[in-house]
């Protein structure tokens, strides 16, 4: 791929001089490599023990049973499954990038992909948490599993969107941790040769046997363009039949068609954020200004304001709908979700999901590191209430008022949740430390053509139009990581 | 033939050597060495290595051989001769009586598990109240002495007797008084060990002492037509009904039964008769009946009297002073109209009055002579014989005691310590009583006082006989054996009075058989049978009123003016609690009251305007402050429909000493009674100021409006006639079915409710209980909305204005007037949807719909994701949040291996982590086909009755197969007033609701 020069007018995807393929080992590597600083050490505390809270407040509901949340006759769903689909929903920017963007050739996903991925699988796991946590007979989970039995007929029942969320969610994490896991190959590799003793044995087992010989390149690109295809209708699945458990009911203010659509967006929605806040972060610790770089920052931002976007509109086409169905049903719901006793979680919910992103249409705001990260959080936040509004506030009220409540939440609801945060970022803290936070190999591939330092090679030759030129050195004022004054003089 | 072979063993014997000839005699072939052995030498060797180790090795294996015990032994012990009539698996009944009622007492093995109506004790003898449903846990309290009591310590009988019998000889022999206060005996064997009693005891005399009484009524009757009667009041016989403040179908007398009078109707029948009785309510609190009421007035408690006065007027067209209601304009408006009507319907009326003043009853009593009622309405001939309590001769009691006139007082099924109006005078003077007994079976209130508690059976373990009316008796049949070291109250006296019969079956059963049965020709076991006698009735006379009413227009007009001060508080009786005595059942503290559907405490109701002018929100905590001086810290309860200016608290709560469940929930209101002109008045004023806490009711319902929605459907009678399915238009639209229909190749279960039969009283809710092994989970879960109640009653209130009814929160809201308030109740419970959404969602199919109609829970199966009770339309699914019935955390009652007995063992109790729901009693289902299998016949309608349908005195539930064209319950199907809840979103639910018909479109206009 190397072989012949990338438009000038495409900016680069690595910036920084001097960049050889030993130095982007060495970058990447080092915090594998090196023992861990201080920054590391204390969000690895921090979250390890909201990892522990999470342990504590999973424990005391096995033991004493669901009557632990704050879950009533009316709302049997509150914290437990917003947190459900507010994990897995962050899980898809992860499987949207690493396959998607891979069959788009979107090349600026190599810097960004094995992070997302990652952060994918350690979200289906915090979300699969769930899924068993809030059954109120938990050790029999697997009952929801099609399997041979001596129960007699027993079989699970296939109209149930809970079954096939059983299948769509374990379909989705065992594919993505083939697909990452096929991706680290060549990078668990790359370890194992640097590394020593205890070390490099382990490596070695894990890279299984990677020898870098053309036909394994040959095999692993063909792996991976297989996965992607497999993986590419996962991203539209999952969160498609995740939303089938509201959508597949009657309750007003679950029933609606629009759900597989919009809650698509919204997944992605809340996945870049998530990828956002992970990486903005990482970046910066770990010194990886040069691989992800602006760039990646802007394009990313403008996901969001895509997809925060068409939630936008999807929030509004509920409310026409609901008016012109004419359903009474619905009509309510609707109102009582903006006007009714829970009214700020839905302002909540628009302003941090349809008014924030919209701030991203401004250059000045989409390329600011810290507004842009803060604005993240921000989508996250309001993602959770999303989820919390839909359940919550349909549930709450519903057809008969005689059964209409409030739910409060307990210690316990709060305990897991906050916990299960602290499950992610413990795991995803490891993850930074045991193995490439970024695909070294599929970085190397963008260092001749995409990156800064080729596209100066590229000017220096002379051979571009001038306009060109002056386009793209104006394009890389944006870059936090690239020497201004390099261009100054061109 | 024998053989003469010899064999020989070994050479030695063949040779017959020396040796061998020497040995051969001998046992053994070696001596013995027991000579070296038992010798001193031998005795005191060391025990050789090897041998000890033979022994350690073998005592080793034994031991642990013989701790090898493979599981712990359950012994199932057979019956060695087996009782002719238990069966196990197969439930007995028996008749009993329980507070006058005739009951059948289901038992399984022995055990009472559940009370049904004996359905031969009479036309109106439908249904029980949530007390006699409740009462079958009450015999399987721990919280009950598990033997007599002397001096604070258990003892036993004999004992007792010696204690006792001292005492009453010393008492009788020094010229002191002996009392036994009950409250009211209508039991004829009751009253004949009584006279037993006095004949050994002169100084003896029976107190009847009722908590709330019905004094007022009696001594009325005895002024105005000298018969100091209960009457006998036919509210089936009324096509006009008006009460002021007379909670008949609840807490008035006797609720059951008239409940099902009144209904008769305005049920689905009367109404395809084309009839409907016409209900007016003038009260201060919203009571069950005023929420039934077709017009519903609310008068302070100042502007009862009054009332009174000026229907008096109106009717007879005199002018007693006294009858101006200035201040309340829409109730003087409804008085005149009434007045007109009831007039019209002379001899079809009937006006009752709830309270217990005197002058006020012989005022109603002018009333109903003069509309005609003695005779139709009222039969003052055959009267009721529930209460006889007379509140004078309880003070003069007191008085007495405190004098120390008494030497011996018994206490029979009453608790003063705990419901007298003034507790601490009479703790007082009890202390100046030398011998005080209780009959109690816990240490109450009163029984703690008391130096011998000679413990009671339960009447589930009792032989004895009520007599409820004139001319009906019943019999109480014990239905277990005493479970505790417990001896019937009766038996106790005959050995305290050395009577010759002693044992009380033998007294119960002379008894009627030389007083009642030879005349009638019956036998002992046809009593036992029928659990029911009757005596024909006496004509009921007609009775005129001819007294002078000016003394008693004066006697209102002054107490009316007593009352009218600035809060007047009214003490009533709520359904559930009742005077408190059994203020220890779980089942009953858990039944939300009717109205405000609040468990577990009692409050302040307040109306909402009125709450606003005191500056006080719901939940806030008031002191509430007797004239009396007597005050308690309540939560407010704002309550629609509460008269302005007055206030109400529930009595039957603040109990101390009854048991775990009932200990210290709410506040007692007793205190707050006062005695005036001779009875005891429920009235009182008091001051109302906020203490600035905060107090949260457990109610089961907190949206109190039904938004309009179809889920209640209404019509006036008026319209009704024009139109029978008035209210209840279908518009025409065509339904589509993504799901196939289920085959019904049997049976199709299916029910039909009518809504204007339903009172709301709460009855199935704990048949449902009680049949099904509901759990109960206490104050702190119902406040998480998380009672399990498989049938509910929905109470919604909606707001009576020119422009008509305003049913939603966001307008009611805006209403100045909130004071009109109509109430529909509608029982909801699983409906059995065809097309059930709960069905389709379950991951793992443990809820599935069977070939006859119902939809059913396999709890084994469920692992509790909620997905089904979420996506139920009408959210009856329950969920087992915790282990209700065996978490220490939740001990309300069941907790114990003793009490568990009350489960039924043909329902599965369910564990933590399970969703549960109505199963339509499929245990009766299957038990009702098995019979009909057994007896080779097809089911018939009726074999198969629901415990919500069985416990409904109004009959407003009906339950059947909707294959058979011919059933009662497809008959009613096929009424215009039957409509789906929630038939739009076509989930096909198997419940036919009827239309809520009010007979409002009259010339009397609220």
């Amino acid at each position: 791929m190397s072989g012949h020069n990338e438009s000038i007018l495409r900016e680069p995807l690595i910036t920084g001089d001097n960049i050889t393929y030993a130095k982007i080992t060495d970058d990447i590597l080092s915090p594998v490599e090196n023992k861990p600083n201080k920054a590391w050490w204390i969000g690895f505390i921090v979250s390890a023990l909201g990892a522990l809270l999470w342990v504590v407040a999973v424990s005391y509901t096995f033991w004493n049973g669901i009557g632990a949340w704050g879950l009533n006759k009316t709302v049997g769903w509150a914290w437990d499954i917003t947190g459900f689909v507010w994990w897995v929903g962050i899980g898809h920017a992860g499987t949207l990038i690493s396959a998607v963007l891979l069959l788009f050739r979107q090349n600026w996903r190599n810097s960004i992909n094995r992070s997302a991925e990652a952060m994918t699988i350690f979200a289906v796991i915090c979300a699969a948490t769930y899924v068993v946590s809030h059954m109120g007979r938990p050790w029999l989970a697997y009952w929801v599993l099609p399997l041979p039995n001596q129960f007699g007929s027993l079989w699970v029942n296939f109209n149930s969107p809970l079954v096939w969320d059983m299948f769509a969610i374990s379909t989705y994490f065992s594919v993505s941790l083939l697909f990452w896991y096929t991706g680290l190959l060549p990078d668990i590799a790359t370890i194992r040769d640097r590394a020593v003793g205890t070390r490099k044995k382990i490596y070695s087992i894990f890279s299984f046997g990677w020898t870098g010989s053309v036909k394994t390149w040959q095999r692993f690109e063909a792996v991976s363009l297989i996965l992607a295809g497999i993986s590419t209708p996962l991203v539209l699945s999952v969160h498609t039949i995740v939303s089938m458990d509201f959508a597949t009911s009657v309750i007003p203010g679950w029933h609606t068609t629009i759900f597989p659509p919009y809650f698509v967006a919204g997944a992605i929605f809340s996945g870049f954020a998530m990828v956002l806040t992970l990486l903005l972060v990482a970046r910066k610790v770990l010194g990886l200004e040069n691989y992800i770089t602006m760039f990646h920052i802007e394009s990313m931002n403008k996901i969001i304001i895509l997809t925060g976007s068409i939630v936008g509109v999807a929030y509004l086409t509920e409310f026409f709908i609901a008016w012109y169905s004419g359903s009474e049903y619905e009509q309510y719901a609707f109102i009582n979700r903006s006007t009714g006793p829970y009214w700020w979680s839905y302002w909540m919910m628009m302003t941090c999901n349809v008014i924030s992103p919209q701030l991203l249409w401004f250059k000045k705001i989409r390329l600011s590191i810290k507004a842009t990260w803060i604005l993240s959080i921000v989508v996250n936040v309001g993602m959770w209430f999303e989820r919390f509004v839909i359940i919550v506030t349909s549930l709450h009220r519903d057809y008969i008022p005689s059964s209409w409540a409030m739910f409060y939440p307990t210690w316990v609801d709060i305990s897991v949740f906050v916990g299960s945060i602290g499950l992610f970022f413990t795991l995803f803290l490891l993850f930074l430390r045991v193995l490439p936070s970024i695909a070294i190999a599929e970085v190397k591939l963008l260092l001749k053509t995409a990156s800064e330092q080729a596209k100066m090679k590229q000017i220096k030759e002379g051979h571009e139009n001038k306009e060109y030129v002056a386009e793209y050195i104006e394009s890389l004022e944006k870059f936090d990581s690239v020497k201004q004054e390099d261009y100054a003089k061109i | 033939m024998e053989s003469n072979k010899k064999y020989w063993k070994g050479l030695e014997e063949y040779k017959n050597t020396p040796d061998f000839v020497k040995n051969n005699k001998d046992e053994f072939a070696e001596p013995l060495p027991i000579e070296d052995v038992l010798n001193e030498a031998g005795l005191s060797t060391v025990t050789p290595r090897r041998d000890f180790l033979k022994a350690l090795g073998f005592g080793l294996g034994a031991v642990t051989l013989a701790a090898c015990q493979t599981a712990p032994i359950h012994k199932s012990i057979p019956y060695l001769v087996k009782p002719e009539e238990v069966t196990p698996g197969i439930p007995n009944y028996y008749t009993s009586s329980f507070n006058g009622q005739s009951i059948l007492v289901k038992t399984r093995e022995g055990r009472p598990i559940k009370i049904e109506p004996n359905p031969n004790a009479g036309e109106f003898n439908v249904g029980t109240d949530a007390r006699a449903q409740a009462s079958v846990l009450d015999l399987y309290d721990v919280s009950k002495l598990k033997a007599p009591v002397l001096k604070n310590e258990e003892t036993t009988w004999t004992k007792i007797d010696s204690y006792v019998k001292g005492e009453l000889a010393k008492a009788q022999a020094g010229g002191k008084k002996i009392r036994i206060v009950a409250s009211t005996v209508n039991s004829p064997s009751t009253n004949a060990v009584l006279a037993q009693f006095v004949t050994k005891y002169p100084a003896a005399k029976l107190v009847q002492y009722d908590a709330v009484s019905y004094t007022g009524i009696i001594q009325a009757n005895q002024n105005s037509f000298g018969k100091a009667v209960l009457p006998k009041y036919n509210f089936n016989k009324a096509d006009l009904i008006l009460s002021f403040g007379a909670d008949f179908l609840g807490t008035w007398i006797n609720g059951e039964e008239f409940t099902a009078q009144y209904t008769a109707n305005r049920n689905y029948r009367s109404l395809e008769g084309k009839k409907m009785s016409r209900h007016i309510q003038f009260e201060s609190g919203m009571s069950l009946t005023g929420t039934n009421a077709d017009t519903r007035v609310p008068v302070k408690l100042s502007e009862e009297g009054p009332a009174l006065i000026a229907l008096y007027n109106a009717i007879t067209g005199q002018a007693l002073p006294g009858g101006t209601l200035g201040n309340n304009a829409t109730a003087d408006k409804v008085i005149k109209l009434a007045a007109k009507e009831l007039v019209q319907s002379k001899g079809k009326a009937l006006v009752v009055c709830g309270s217990n003043d005197v002058s006020t009853q012989i005022l109603v009593n002018a009333i109903n002579a003069a509309i005609g009622s003695y005779g139709t309405t009222i039969d003052l001939d055959n009267p009721c014989f529930l209460y006889a309590g007379n509140d004078a001769e309880f003070n003069g009691l007191v008085a007495e005691m405190t004098r120390g006139e008494v030497g011996a007082v018994l206490f029979l099924n009453s608790n003063p310590a705990y419901d007298y109006l003034d507790a601490k005078k009479f703790e007082a003077a009890l202390k100046n009583v030398p011998a005080k007994i209780s009959f109690a079976d816990r240490a109450d209130e009163t029984a703690s006082l008391c130096d011998a508690i000679a413990i009671n059976h339960n009447y589930l373990e009792s032989w004895g006989d009520a007599n409820a009316y004139e001319g009906y008796y019943s019999i109480v049949q014990p239905t277990i054996n005493p479970v505790f070291n417990s001896r019937q109250a009766e038996e106790s006296l005959l050995i305290w009075a050395d009577a010759p019969i002693k044992e009380y079956y033998q007294f119960v059963r002379n008894n009627w058989e030389t007083k009642m049965l030879p005349a009638l020709g019956l036998t002992w076991s046809d009593v036992l049978e029928k659990g029911v006698i009757t005596v024909p009735a006496k004509p009921a006379g007609a009775y005129s009123f001819t007294q002078s009413l000016a003394q008693v227009a004066t006697a209102i007009a002054s107490s009316s003016k007593a009352l009218n001060k600035d809060v007047q508080l009214q003490v009533y009786e709520n359904i559930p609690m009742r005077d408190g005595k059994n203020a220890n059942n779980a089942f009953l503290q858990e039944l939300p009251d009717p109205v405000s559907k609040v468990t577990w405490d009692n409050y302040v109701a307040l109306a909402p305007k009125f709450a606003e002018s005191l500056k006080v929100k719901e939940f806030d905590v008031v002191t509430v402050k007797g004239s009396n001086g007597y005050s308690v810290d309540l939560p407010v309860l704002i309550q629609p429909g509460q008269a302005q200016g007055t206030a109400s608290i529930a009595l039957g709560y603040g109990r101390s000493k009854v048991g775990k469940a009932g200990n210290d929930v709410g506040k007692n209101a007793f205190p707050f009674v006062s005695f005036v002109n001779g009875t005891m008045q429920y009235a009182t004023t008091v001051t109302i100021t906020p203490t600035g806490g905060y107090y949260e009711l457990a109610q089961t319902q907190t949206h109190h409006s039904f938004e309009g929605r179809a889920v209640i459907k209404e019509a006036t009678f008026k319209e009704y006639l024009k139109d029978a399915s008035a209210g209840n238009h279908k518009g025409d639209h065509k339904n589509y079915d993504l799901w196939d229909e289920y085959e019904k190749p049997g049976n199709n279960w299916v029910m039909a409710i009518d809504l204007n039969a339903c009172t709301g009283c709460g009855s199935c809710v704990v048949a449902c209980n009680v049949e099904n092994n509901i759990p109960v989970v206490g104050r702190d879960e119902v406040r998480r909305r998380r009672e399990m109640h498989w049938i509910r009653i929905d109470r919604y209130y909606s707001y009576e204005t020119p422009n008509g009814d305003v049913t939603k929160e966001k307008e009611i809201a805006k209403l100045e007037d909130l004071d009109h308030v109509s109430v529909v109740h509608q029982p909801m419970l699983c409906q059995h949807c065809d097309h059930a959404p709960c069905e389709t969602v379950c991951p793992v199919l443990a809820t599935v719909h069977s070939s006859d109609g119902l939809n059913q829970m396999a709890y084994n199966r469920c692992v509790g994701t909620r997905y089904c009770a979420n996506n139920c339309p009408y959210k009856v699914r329950r969920f087992n949040w915790f282990n209700y019935w065996n978490d220490s955390r939740f001990d309300n009652y069941l907790n114990n291996e003793f009490t568990q007995l009350v489960l039924n063992p043909d329902v599965t109790t369910r564990s933590r982590g399970v969703m549960e729901k109505c199963s339509m009693c499929v245990q009766r289902i299957q038990a009702g086909k098995l019979k009909a299998k057994i007896e080779k016949r097809p089911l018939k309608d009726g074999d198969i009755k629901m415990a919500c349908q069985e416990a409904c005195s109004a009959n407003a539930i009906i339950f059947g197969d909707s294959n058979d064209p011919n059933s009662e319950v497809s008959k009613a199907l096929r009424s215009e007033r039957i409509y789906y809840v929630l038939e739009e979103i076509n989930v096909k639910p198997g419940i036919g609701y009827m239309t809520k018909i009010r007979n409002t479109d009259t010339t009397v206009q609220a």
